[in-house]
């Protein structure tokens, strides 16, 4: 009995570590800054076993039945710790209440814990000797669970389920108290119901925690999310409240507060050079913003729109917030939606446009820097007229600027010429553009700006075009690549340079 | 003496019992639920399917017979038997002659043999040759066939080959799983001691000298096809010994370069160095000159159905010629003639042909089941067919949900793991253009049965379970991918009893191969265990080859 009961210490300290060790982990995915995290984690969860420690003494009657009554409870706030705070993260107003208040209830009721138990081996054990086995076997305990915390539970099992399996063990322990007690407690079958159905209950989450995380996973971003979604192409998340952003696979793609800077510079540069433009052809943009701009030229008289995720243009064609800033643009008469991918569906295409607007997610993966390839702008030549002109959003030539002109030195080496510009959009920084025409042999003038805006525009003008054009030598390329589909030099290039970008921060 | 009541304790009371069943039928339920939903592979379906071995069992068996009285069904001009690529070329050359009047007799439902391929609603896959190298200079007849199927787009003047962009095999192309992670290429390059590091700089400075010699007859000394390599007894040489004993010989020791090598050979001839002759160990690195505008020099081309693409193309141009489910049992050459019949996999009825000349493209050790021999001649010994060794091959083709996260570089067409006893696998969704994040897949996983005699590896192949190859090959993925058996839909085995010729010692250069390119009255044979190192370009060449031959006795 005295053994059971000492194995009984050092299987609750190493589930109470495990449990602060996991709520610490949570905290700083979520909220970041680790280091402050943990401290105060750890502080605050010091302090409530104090406080349980110190509420024991008024545990007088039936200290057996509290003790596990105070195990079953761990083994459910404990055990399903981690899926509440990756749950709550969404909904609740003030998320470091319900961490600390999580983590102080189960402090104080570890802190009951290891008094009662000392009380229960009291009659077994001399008082020396029962100190040092307890706490012998607690410390062991926590040595355990800090190294099997980080090198098994979780690279294998991960956060929620590790918290599961813990809250599990946490009730067997209540389980083979009840048993080694059987005949000293009361309610001993009620305790029993109680404790079998825990151990299924927390079963199961452990069993379906593969969901539950999926669930939580949207919860690293920033700011409030309202909208989300996995279609097979792309996550989609929308976060903020009456200025929101867009995000497609964790990556911005607009803020609300400034999209007009990215979108007017993305279209008006082009076709306010176009005053004959009839149709126009978008690959990408699911947003409905640059089609937005373009409706705003009466001459053109049809876009379309090839994006791959029906997801993303229903959501931009059906939902108020977001038609309220397209301006309602695919449902207009003059656009046509195409749910395809843009590669394949160029492949068959036999139309000629006007226009061609490029307007793909940065190249951060190898499937999306095949839409960067002398392949695919081999593709959009043969689908524009020797005067049409093709714009191409390209990333930062000032975050990635050997990518910027990789994408530059691949347009021209399938035969188009360029006119490279780049604009500032406030959340993404300097961003860049490529303007790309055919131009016959003739056309050695090159390109000249038509400056016919429309009015009403709020960034692109002139003057403002104008700067433009100018590149700095911050922004100047010290290697030049192309982009093929047998060496992807851009998504090399592009991981590279994000990633110097990420560790000088 | 009177005992204490204890009957409390020692009897069970019915409640007890009652509430201990519905506890164990709980605990149990949950047990079998949480089994069930962990242990995800004993659920995949695994299918067994493979080149058919009845009728083949039947012509070893010699239980199919000719009635000696049935009549000619047919008459042609030249017949060819079996529809790899060395059959299928040899028709392809016949056409480009004008010659029409042949017809092609192919075993399986469908053509490609050792380049089958098959298809699911994910996507089609290779069951066997996956993927073509560029093509040398003097490899003309790929170059010829490539410009007509529009893998090779342009030819510059000074001959350079543009490739079809689409065709040549996209980044990343390759990575090797070892210490934990992938890093690009399969040549281990992490975590390697100075002096390996060293050593493997030191053989491809080797493989690169071999690679640009020629011999003092001015031929390149490896050449593709082969057969056009120098003649040069200081290259020839090198077949009488193993290319264990040449990495011995010229001090190679580093453990990852003999890992790499050890690959190799088993990658391209399914055997192990030490069975494999040095000439033909060194032709795999040093043979390979293939040069394109818009490409590596090492690049390779590969398609969704792997060399199935090639496969189709030419089925498709020889269509009319050609007679599937045709199983050949018997060939009689006459002075004037050749006799050939074969039984109809699906209606079992035999046929008749007789052919002016005969092609035979089949492995050459169906031969001796096959041909009749004349009872008033002097026999023609065929035992040299003994001495052609065809290494046993596992393949499997493994429909993913989507690919499985793995540590370090991002997904390549070859994936390989360091010091495993398969070959890894290749991706049969690389090459499409379409940007879905995570999309369904299908992997070809590649096995040689390397490590025994071909003759114990083939009863393997065939005895184990195809839930035990299930699991093995589960295992062996699962230490690159830790969760991929959650990520498996289905299975598909097609084992390979008599996969690729490998080339033994002295197999290449010395006389059983002499043997193997002679002709037989009107037979002329094409296939690549005449060679003795099996791909698509020998396999080709075999057939354009003995087209040529052929085409020559027509006129
Ligand atoms: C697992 C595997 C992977 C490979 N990978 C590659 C690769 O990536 N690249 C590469 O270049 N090469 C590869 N190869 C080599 C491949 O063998 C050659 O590329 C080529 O397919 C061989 O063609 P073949 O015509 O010489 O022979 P086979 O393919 O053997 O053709 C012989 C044909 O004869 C038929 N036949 C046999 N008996 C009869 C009969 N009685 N009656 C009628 N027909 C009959 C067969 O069904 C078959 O179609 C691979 C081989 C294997 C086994």
């Amino acid at each position: 009995m005295t053994w059971a009961l000492l194995i009984t210490a050092f299987v609750i300290s190493t589930c109470g570590l495990i449990y602060e060790l996991i709520a610490g982990t949570v905290a700083s995915y979520l909220l970041g800054d680790s280091v402050t995290q943990f401290s105060t984690i750890i502080g605050v969860y010091l302090f409530f076993m104090g406080v349980g420690s110190f509420l024991s003494k008024y545990v007088e009657k039936n200290i057996i039945l509290t003790f596990v009554q105070v195990e079953l409870l761990v083994g459910l706030v404990g055990g399903s710790s981690a899926t509440i705070l990756f749950f709550m993260f969404e909904y609740v107003e003030n998320f470091r209440i319900l961490l600390y208040s999580l983590v102080g209830i189960i402090g104080v009721l570890i802190g009951i814990e290891i008094p009662l138990l000392m009380r229960i081996l009291k009659g077994q054990l001399e008082f020396k000797d029962l100190v040092s086995k307890v706490f012998t076997f607690d410390y062991v305990g926590a040595l355990l669970a800090s190294l099997v915390f980080p090198l098994v539970l979780v690279p294998y099992l991960g956060l929620v389920r590790s918290s599961f399996l813990f809250g599990i063990f946490n009730v067997l322990v209540a389980i083979w108290t009840l048993h080694l007690f059987r005949k000293e407690i009361p309610w001993l079958n009620s305790m029993r119901t109680i404790a079998f159905t825990l151990v299924v209950g927390l079963t199961l989450g452990f069993a379906f925690s593969e969901k539950l995380v999926k669930m939580a996973e949207t919860t690293s971003y920033h700011e409030h999310i309202i909208y989300s979604k996995s279609s097979p192409y792309q996550r989609i998340v929308i976060t903020g409240g009456k200025r929101f952003k867009l995000f497609l696979n964790g990556n911005l793609q607009f803020n609300s507060q400034d999209e007009y800077r990215y979108h007017e510079a993305l279209i008006h540069p082009a076709l306010g050079s176009l005053p004959e433009a009839k149709k126009v052809l978008i690959l990408g943009g699911g947003d409905g913003m640059a089609a937005r701009e373009i409706l705003k030229y009466p001459q053109v008289e049809s876009i379309t729109l090839v994006d791959l995720d029906p997801a993303l243009t229903n959501l931009f064609s059906k939902q108020k917030l977001f038609i309220e800033l397209n301006q309602d643009s695919l449902n207009s008469p003059r656009v046509k939606v195409i749910n395809k991918d843009a590669f394949v569906w160029l492949r068959h295409c036999k139309q000629k446009f006007d226009l061609v607007v490029v307007d793909f997610p940065d190249p951060s993966n190898f499937s999306l820097g095949k839409l960067y390839t002398d392949t695919f702008y081999r593709q959009v030549k043969k689908v524009v007229n020797p005067d049409s002109l093709v714009v191409i959003q390209s990333t930062s030539p000032y975050f990635a600027r050997n990518s910027f002109w990789c994408v530059v030195s691949t347009l021209e080496s399938v035969g188009f010429k360029t006119i490279p510009y780049h604009a500032y959009v406030p959340s993404f920084g300097d961003w860049g553009y490529i303007i790309a025409w055919e131009g016959g042999a003739s056309d050695s003038a090159g390109f000249q700006f038509g400056h016919h805006y429309p009015s009403g525009l709020k960034y692109v003008s002139k003057d403002s075009v104008a700067s433009m054009l100018d590149f700095p030598a911050d922004m100047k390329p010290s290697v030049r690549e192309v982009n093929k589909l047998n060496n992807q030099s851009l998504v090399h290039l592009f991981e590279a340079e994000w990633d110097e970008y990420a560790e000088t921060f | 003496m009177p005992k204490p009541s204890d009957s409390d304790d020692t009897r069970i009371k019915r409640s007890t019992f009652l509430k201990g069943l519905i506890g164990l039928a709980i605990a149990g339920g949950t047990g079998k639920f949480l089994y069930d939903r962990y242990n995800t592979l004993a659920h995949v379906p695994v299918r067994l399917l493979g080149p058919s071995m009845d009728f083949g069992h039947m012509v070893r068996d010699g239980s199919l017979k000719l009635d000696p009285n049935a009549p000619v069904s047919k008459k042609v001009k030249v017949l060819i038997i079996g529809g790899g690529i060395a059959g299928l070329s040899a028709g392809w050359w016949l056409k480009k002659e004008g010659i029409e009047d042949f017809m092609l007799l192919e075993l399986e439902g469908k053509t490609g043999g050792n380049s089958a391929s098959g298809e699911n609603r994910v996507s089609a896959y290779p069951r066997g040759a996956h993927y073509i190298p560029l093509a040398n200079a003097e490899s003309t007849y790929v170059r010829m066939l490539f410009q007509e199927l529009g893998i090779i787009e342009t030819v510059d003047a000074t001959g350079i080959a543009t490739y079809n962009d689409l065709y040549l095999c996209h980044d990343p192309e390759e990575r090797l799983f070892k210490d934990g992670s992938f890093q690009e290429g399969l040549v281990p390059n992490r975590g390697l001691r100075p002096e390996e590091k060293a050593e493997i700089e030191r053989f491809f400075k080797v493989i690169v000298d071999y690679r640009n010699r020629r011999g003092s007859d001015g031929k390149p000394a490896f050449a593709i096809p082969l057969d056009l390599s120098s003649r040069d007894e200081e290259f020839l040489a090198l077949d009488k010994m193993s290319m264990e004993q040449w990495l011995k010989q010229n001090n190679f020791s580093a453990r990852p370069l003999l890992w790499y090598v050890d690959y190799c050979t088993r990658d391209d001839y399914g055997a192990k160095p030490a069975d494999v002759s040095a000439w033909a160990g060194i032709h795999y690195f040093a043979g390979r000159r293939g040069r394109a505008a818009n490409a590596e020099q090492n690049a390779v081309v590969t398609w969704p159905q792997g060399n199935g693409f090639v496969v189709q193309k030419l089925t498709e141009k020889l269509a009319s010629h050609i007679t599937t489910d045709a199983c050949v049992f018997h060939i009689e050459s006459k002075a004037d003639a050749v006799r050939t019949a074969y039984i109809d996999r699906k209606s079992r009825k035999t046929f008749l042909i007789e052919a002016d000349h005969l092609i035979f493209a089949c492995p050459r050790f169906i031969l001796p089941r096959v041909l009749k021999q004349d009872a008033s001649k002097k026999s023609i010994d065929l035992d040299y067919v003994k001495e052609v060794v065809y290494p046993p091959w596992m393949v499997a083709n493994i429909t993913l949900r989507s690919l499985p996260p793995a540590r370090g570089i991002a997904r390549a067409w070859d994936n390989v793991c360091y010091l495993s006893d398969s070959l890894g696998y290749v991706v049969a969704t690389h090459q499409n253009i379409s940007t879905r994040l995570s999309s369904p897949t299908v992997i070809t996983y590649y096995y040689p049965l390397a490590d025994r005699r071909p003759d114990n590896g083939r009863m393997a192949l065939y005895r184990a379970d195809p839930e035990d190859w299930k699991e093995s090959i589960v295992e062996d993925l699962m230490r690159m991918h830790p969760t991929i058996d959650r990520y498996i839909e289905s299975i598909e085995l097609w084992p390979w009893g008599h996969g690729m010729v490998s080339p033994g010692l002295g197999y290449i250069w010395g006389d059983t191969r002499q043997k193997l390119l002679q002709d037989l009255d009107r037979i002329v044979f094409a296939h690549s265990d005449m060679s003795g190192i099996s791909n698509f370009e020998e396999s080709q060449y075999r057939g354009v080859e003995a087209a040529i031959k052929v085409k020559a006795q027509l006129s």
